[in-house]
């Protein structure tokens, strides 16, 4: 009996689709490795770790959406308005502090998810449609009322470029360089651990859960979907305002048209992770997955000398593959579905 | 609404705008939109959407721009360019006749949500176009390819023609036809349409190829316009060719919406369009504007539809 319980387990694991990413990721890192020894050092991975920090956290929003069952697009508007807004203001009034950055940031994100959760909780419109809208109304404020002007690093507060810089365990290498595990990491790493600690222990959580499922049941078992809908909006919109900061921190460069057209390739991260874009299903480690599997994708096709071209066709090719792999699989077997959503 | 539209802007600005120029200049824009327009209506009628219009075009646009300049020797006459330039809007349409089955296959056979199969293809097909020209445009097409894009006969310039001939040619289809009909009623409930025998993986294979044939044709009166393409051109059309079907009064669930409806939104949103040309408002004013339309029009939507629901209920007692 033990034994077949273990098999039974053994098999579960194998199902999940993040023990198949898992995989895919660890090949396909061996395989870099093979052809470019430096992508594995511990530097080239803390670089990794730093620099995707801002895309994870933005991943964990967007996670969240698709487990309600909806979808946003104007999260990246949302995150450049926060940051551009917030550089703005530190100009403006000489307040050179870390902490003033994230709340204004914040704040900006948290209301412009407010007017996304309005839309959608209260007028009832497909959240593809209500995001695609905002999304082109936010960048476009941004761009009339705010301006269009970049603010180069030497404008930059200082603050920023500190944060930047700060690293939390400093390693020294063989030839003297120092280099180290930035905060970025941190910041994900709470994140996430938040994220999920509030989704797994809090009613609000299980009810993200629920919507997502089934609407009708959830509503009908005494969730309230427009509340928990306009939280979840609000929630993006304050994980976009911390990645706006942390995307300056990490470049120490403000564009108001960066981050813009990033709205694709963070959204194949969390499907890649196994998130059902339908609602319901899908894991933060997965999503966590994905973001690595993109970012390495990313990286390594530097390291292995394909020209930038190739991207946007390995990111398309990607979640067409990976989509279709989920998508087959949940169709041929209502079974396969129960199973994979324990 | 039009009319409305019309009205106001004819008040305020009617120096500028009501010009024979003026109206010759909007017509020459409606048809490329308008196609786009009308194959986002038809992924949206099956209770889909169709993400990868644009990277449709640009790819179709590519194939044609590398068969006009690569074969295309200023000496050879007559006949041989025709054939150069019939041979490029062939490969244009095959080639989003190919894109729309990569579409319909994955959202019909392999089941993916179309949201997501149409955001993967999006990034395949700019993926594949960047890759072609190396992110560079191409341009100098033959002067009698021009001609489609900016000829004009009996004064009507050229597109508007194909494209009035091809929206009656869609009323037709979608009115007309077994394949018509069996769109609405895929979109409006996929297992009623199960049951009483339709085919609905074939029905949604067929419905995406026609989007994409209709793509293909808006790629080619593009580039014979603008005289160029560039991977990445129009890409502000999404936004806009969605805004048209709602404007127009297309369900985003799917099973509802005509063509009539559609090119009303098309004309009313190219009067705006040229209204505010004319104020010379920034693009970045006009992306707002674009944005608080389409969210405005859906929130009139809801309630229209709930006043509608009332008012059945209140028939009803």
């Amino acid at each position: 009996m033990i034994g077949n319980n273990r098999n039974i387990q053994i098999r579960r694991i194998f199902r999940q689709n993040e023990s198949y990413l898992f995989l895919v990721v660890i090949a396909y890192s061996t395989l870099i490795t093979s052809l470019n020894p430096s992508f594995l050092s511990l530097e080239n991975l803390f670089d990794l770790g730093k620099s995707s920090a801002g895309m994870g956290i933005l991943a964990i929003g967007v996670f969240i959406v698709l487990l309600s069952g909806g979808i946003d697009i104007s999260f990246a508007a949302i995150a450049i308005s926060g940051q551009y807004i917030a550089a703005n203001v530190l100009i403006a009034t000489g307040i050179d502090n870390i902490f003033f950055a994230f709340l204004i940031s914040c704040s900006v994100g948290i209301a412009l998810g407010a007017i996304n959760g309005l839309l959608i909780s209260s007028f009832k419109i497909p959240t593809l449609i209500a995001t695609l809208g905002t999304l082109s109304v936010f960048h476009g404020a941004l761009l009339t009322i705010v301006g269009s002007k970049a603010i180069n690093s030497a404008q930059l507060p200082d603050c920023f470029k500190i944060f930047g810089a700060k690293d939390v365990l400093i390693l020294t290498k063989a030839n003297g360089i120092n280099y180290g595990l930035s905060i970025f990491t941190l910041i994900f790493i709470a994140v996430a651990l938040l994220t999920w600690f509030f989704l797994k222990h809090t009613m609000l959580g299980r009810g993200i859960y629920a919507i997502g499922g089934d609407m009708n049941a959830a509503e009908r078992s005494g969730f309230n979907i427009a509340k928990i809908q306009f939280f979840i909006y609000c929630y993006v919109g304050f994980l976009a305002g911390i990645a706006g900061v942390l995307h300056i921190s990490l470049i120490r460069y403000s564009n108001p048209t960066y981050i813009v057209g990033t709205e694709l390739s963070v959204i194949a991260a969390v499907v890649l992770g196994g998130t059902r874009i339908t609602g319901g299903s899908g894991t933060i480690i997965g999503t966590i997955m994905g973001v690595a599997m993109v970012t390495i994708l990313n990286n390594s096709l530097i390291l292995v000398g394909l020209s930038s071209y190739w991207q946007n066709f390995f990111v398309g090719l990607i979640i067409v593959i990976s989509v279709s792999f989920t998508s087959y699989q949940s169709k041929r077997g209502i079974g396969s579905i129960i199973l994979n959503r324990n | 609404m039009m009319i409305g539209v019309f009205i106001v802007i004819s008040i305020f600005l009617p120096s500028k705008f009501l010009t024979i120029r003026n109206f010759q200049s909007i017509s020459s824009q409606i048809p490329e939109f308008g196609f786009l327009a009308i194959a986002m209506m038809l992924a949206m009628l099956t209770g889909g959407i169709d993400l990868s219009v644009i990277s449709t075009a640009n790819l179709a646009g590519i194939a044609a721009a590398l068969i006009l300049t690569k074969f295309s020797i200023p000496q050879v006459g007559g006949y041989e360019e025709i054939f150069i330039i019939i041979s490029a809007i062939a490969a244009a349409l095959t080639v989003s006749l190919i894109c729309g089955f990569i579409n319909g296959v994955l959202i019909a056979y392999v089941g993916v949500p179309a949201i997501l199969a149409t955001l993967g293809t999006m990034g395949l097909f700019s993926g594949i176009a960047i890759i072609v020209t190396k992110g560079y445009g191409i341009l100098g097409f033959p002067e009698k390819f021009l001609l489609i894009g900016s000829g004009t006969i009996f004064s009507m310039p050229v597109p508007m023609i194909i494209f009035i001939i091809c929206a009656l040619m869609m009323v037709l289809v979608l009115n007309k036809t077994s394949f018509g009909f069996n769109i609405y009623m895929l979109g409006s409930n996929p297992t009623v349409a199960r049951f009483s025998g339709i085919n609905n993986s074939r029905v949604l294979v067929r419905a995406y190829m026609l989007s994409s044939f209709y793509v293909g044709i808006a790629s080619i009166i593009m580039i014979s316009r603008v005289n160029s393409i560039r991977p990445g051109y129009g890409s502000a059309y999404l936004l806009q060719a969605i805004l048209v079907c709602v404007l127009g009064g297309v369900d985003p669930s799917g099973g509802y919406g005509n063509i009539s409806g559609l090119v009303m939104g098309i004309i009313t949103l190219q009067i705006l369009q040229s209204g505010f040309n004319i104020l010379s408002f920034s693009p970045f004013f006009k992306k707002v504007i674009w944005g608080l339309i389409l969210i405005l029009v859906m929130v009139i939507n809801f309630y229209s539809y709930k006043f509608s629901q009332k008012s059945k209920k209140l028939k009803i007692s």
